[in-house]
């Protein structure tokens, strides 16, 4: 197993789209933080002139302790994972592309193993992909904010936690789809339109037509937004003070976290997603004549 | 695990893809110490065969193994069993070295191994170049080298010498022909016996999906039979004294020569000056493999041949 899981990292490490990629997760991930830490401070600054001061006062906030760089955090994390979801996408679908499946099947003890060992590597890649994100959203953040807008120790740690298992479990559905669906331009066409643009559509029209939001958070990107967005609203909200609850629910909703369960209940729903589309994938690879 | 026998075992192998049936109840073997070539025209479902043979296509009945096993279940299947398939690919913007890195970790032998097969197929030169600049030939050889990264026991080459020049198909036919004097098991596909006839011990000829003929190619030769062409003074004459020496298979041809089968020129030139006729020309046919293998594959799309063709065919019945 250990010798497929070389070659398999090999395949990975040999061609460019692993940096191809990692550049623009980078930038993103840097202009994110860039712009969490702008943001926040701009936010924190207005709240803190005077009249608005008198305002919070009569409310009984106190805003200057706000850290809305954390829900920019929580966004940039959410665009980010794109990347390696298209890696991971592409882990299988380039694979069957370019025929060389056909020489890993021939070079495997069996289809379960090199499709094992292919998993083991991509969930490398997806933590690797997940340090970068959140390694250069800090790093935007420590640039443009002061460390009142920063969490504590424990607060990055958690957000490090949740930033690298996003990125792993976006990788696997990637890797998942990308085997269900093996052709290159569809598979990245697909989930690019799904994540960015059908879902958030598909939200609009559950909200409109009165479904419980909650339905939102049960949906892939509902669910891997809530994961690491519920996390940066816990964060904001256990430094926050006395927050309205209509408050709460707008933070949750800029956070991209509107209708998410509790970050580890959105964590499981978008396990349950990634195992339904890498089961898929499996069964499709497995089964698959390679003519 | 495998028994190490470096046999070829296929059984009443069938594939079914959809309404199509590809591949029909085919059988034969393939000993080690051979090259054996599997011949049938295109679409006679030597691919399909092959692909079944190697797990990549899964047999709606019937049995293919390699050393007693099934494909999967012969544990280091890279070690075993090589293979060049036709389509087998590469990524473009791989180097030929890393290609071959990849999969001799995945076969588990040392990196040292990508660069001697790629001596061994002529492509040191080209070891860092992306292999997507190759050409169709430079593929094929590293197709062969990909094959051989495992020093595996059977070689299954599927049309290789497709895109070859001819330098590289006499390399490929030296290759094979003393891989198999090492004692191993080759396989190699072709549409075409005249590209594999020097390269080849043992037949195996399909057509429709079935099997037509298999066995040693020196028995096909000599199943030929071998016909006279004369061309006498009076046919009439020569063809009574033919008949009266035995011959049951007398043919006269448009341009009024005789086709005699059963005897040879000698005989036949004997017989003509007893009858007292004279012979203004006599040639012997020599075996063509080629029209053998012909007449046992022409029955696949023999609906469509024009009429000359058939004329010319019904000659050799």
């Amino acid at each position: 197993m250990g010798d497929l899981v070389q070659a398999e990292l090999r395949k990975t490490t040999t061609t460019t789209l692993w940096w191809a990629l990692l550049i623009p997760t980078v930038l993103v991930a840097l202009g994110g933080g860039l712009l969490s830490g702008l943001l926040g401070q701009s936010i924190v600054e207005v709240f803190s002139s005077s009249e608005a001061e008198q305002l919070s006062d009569a409310l009984g906030v106190t805003p200057d302790q706000w850290k809305f760089s954390l829900l920019g955090i929580g966004r940039t994390i959410n665009l980010a994972t794109m990347f390696p979801l298209i890696f991971g996408a592409l882990a299988i679908a380039n694979e069957v592309g370019t025929r060389t499946i056909t020489t890993t099947f021939l070079t495997a003890p069996s289809r379960v193993h090199a499709m094992a060992a292919k998993m083991m590597v991509y969930a490398l890649w997806g933590t690797i992909y997940g340090l970068a994100i959140i390694g250069f959203t800090a790093l935007g953040i420590v640039l443009t904010s002061n460390s009142g807008q920063m969490p504590d120790a424990g607060g990055w740690a958690m957000l490090t936690l949740v930033c690298v298992l996003s990125s792993i479990l976006m990788t696997m559905f990637g890797v998942g789809l990308g085997a269900l669906i093996p052709n290159s331009a569809g598979v990245v066409v697909l989930l690019i339109m799904y994540f960015l643009v059908i879902e958030n559509a598909l939200q609009l029209g559950l909200r409109i037509a009165g479904v419980p939001e909650t339905a939102v958070g049960f949906l892939p990107n509902g669910s891997v937004d809530g994961l690491t967005g519920s996390v940066a609203v816990d964060l904001f909200l256990a430094d926050a003070g006395v927050v309205p609850e209509e408050g709460v629910y707008w933070l949750r909703v800029i956070a991209g976290a509107g209708g998410a369960q509790a970050w580890w209940l959105s964590g499981l729903i978008f396990l349950a997603w990634v195992a339904a589309a890498f089961g898929g994938g499996w069964a499709r690879m497995t089964q698959k004549d390679i003519t | 695990m495998h028994d190490g026998s470096g046999l070829i075992a296929v059984q009443n192998l069938t594939k079914q893809f959809g309404s199509v049936t590809a591949v029909q109840n085919l059988s034969f073997t393939v000993s080690p110490g051979s090259v054996t070539g599997f011949l049938g025209p295109n679409g006679a479902g030597k691919t399909t065969t092959l692909r079944m043979l190697l797990g990549l296509v899964k047999p709606t009945s019937g049995t293919a193994t390699i050393n007693g096993r099934p494909f999967h279940q012969l544990g280091r299947p890279g070690r075993v069993v090589g293979a060049v398939l036709e389509a087998q690919g590469f990524h473009p913007n791989r180097t030929a070295r890393n290609h071959l890195r990849v999969y001799a970790s995945a076969i588990g032998v040392p990196d040292a191994q990508a660069d001697q097969v790629l001596g061994l197929v002529g492509l040191s030169t080209a070891a860092g170049r992306n292999v997507g600049g190759f050409s169709l030939g430079m593929k094929q050889r590293m197709a062969v080298a990909t094959a051989l990264l495992g020093d595996p026991q059977v070689l299954v080459l599927d049309e290789p010498a497709n895109g070859l020049d001819p330098e590289g198909i006499a390399w490929l036919r030296n290759f094979l022909q003393s891989f198999a004097r090492m004692g191993r098991t080759v396989l190699i596909s072709s549409h075409l016996l005249a590209e594999v006839e020097q390269t080849v011990d043992q037949v195996v000829i399909v057509s429709r999906g079935q099997t037509m003929y298999y066995g040693p190619l020196e028995h096909l030769r000599q199943q030929q039979q071998r016909r006279v062409f004369v061309q006498p003074s009076d046919v009439g004459a020569l063809a009574t004294a033919l008949r009266e020496a035995g011959v049951q298979a007398l043919e006269q041809l448009p341009d009024g020569r005789l086709a005699v089968s059963g005897m040879d020129a000698k005989q036949v030139a004997d017989a003509a000056l007893r009858a007292g006729v004279s012979v203004y020309g006599i040639q012997e046919e020599q075996a063509d493999l080629e029209q053998i293998f012909f007449r046992l594959t022409s029955g696949q799309f023999a609906g469509h041949a024009p009429a000359p063709y058939q004329q010319q065919q019904g000659g050799w019945a």
